[in-house]
């Protein structure tokens, strides 16, 4: 038996700093608005995948894996979007923060946040580490309500 | 970078910080700065206005919550104004609602803190 084929597969890779996740997130809106999601899901969507990349920039930080883009490709069919986020896995362990500057950016909250509103945001939601590969992937995808 | 930051002092010990734009992972650091640097001047009661933001996320709300914990430290207090039901719905769902006092206006926020 035969896959189906997806009708359309659209591809964008980022470097992974801060200031291109705002980019990500514009092409997915493009993306998703293309579909038939409602404005708030078309939201959800954006945020999701503006979380990805910042999830994959901060366990980055430090780590000296920044160099590597973070690559997103959405593959899109009548009745779903999916959105598999592909980033460097960290090639040293990340820098250590001092306590003070961990408390300043309160970074235990935000991460733990992002991760809840992936959850919430998509259907479903899966993550794999590929060690040989050297990659991180959090695959993300949401249905077009019927 | 596109995030506006305008703070007024309405009265002494008292700030309200209005935020337009975007506050993601690159814009929060000016936001995190904002409210350090008037925690640091002796400012410890404040007022977030987020009536003109268009996005955030949960860097931008790890930002608000290590605002609301150095604040309170302090004997202060940080308050939240927001009227964008897009912005208050992540509010919601990531059960914040229950640690901030969220309001409509700023003047609302004032009178409470």
């Amino acid at each position: 038996m035969s896959e189906t084929l997806p009708l359309a597969e659209v591809t964008l890779t980022i470097p992974s700093r801060p200031e291109y996740v705002g980019v990500a997130r514009l092409a997915i809106l493009g993306v998703a608005s293309r579909m038939r999601f409602s404005y708030d899901e078309v939201e959800d969507i954006r945020l999701a995948v503006g979380e990805a990349c910042t999830n994959a920039i901060d366990r980055l930080n430090g780590s000296g894996a920044t160099e590597r883009p973070i690559s997103l490709t959405c593959t899109i069919d009548a009745n779903r979007l999916m959105i598999e986020a592909r980033s460097p896995l960290a090639s040293t362990p990340p820098r250590p923060r001092s306590t003070e500057e961990a408390d300043l950016d309160n970074l235990m909250e935000g991460k733990e946040l992002s991760g809840v509103l992936i959850r919430i945001l998509m259907d479903e939601v899966e993550s794999e580490e590929d060690a040989s590969a050297g990659i991180h992937l959090l695959r993300m995808v949401k249905y077009v309500a019927r | 970078m596109n995030l506006r930051v305008e703070t007024q002092n309405p009265r002494e010990g008292v700030a309200v910080i209005a935020l337009g734009g975007e506050v993601d992972v690159y814009t929060s650091p000016r936001v995190k700065q904002e409210i350090v640097n008037l925690l640091n001047a002796g400012t410890p009661k404040m007022v977030v206005d987020l009536t003109g933001v268009e996005y955030l996320d949960s860097t931008g709300l790890g930002v608000l919550i290590g605002g609301l914990k150095r604040a309170r430290e302090r004997d202060g207090d940080l308050k939240l104004v927001c009227d964008n039901t897009r912005i208050l719905r992540i509010f919601e769902i990531t059960g914040l609602t229950k640690i901030f006092d969220i309001y409509r206006s700023s003047a609302d926020a004032l009178d409470k803190l």
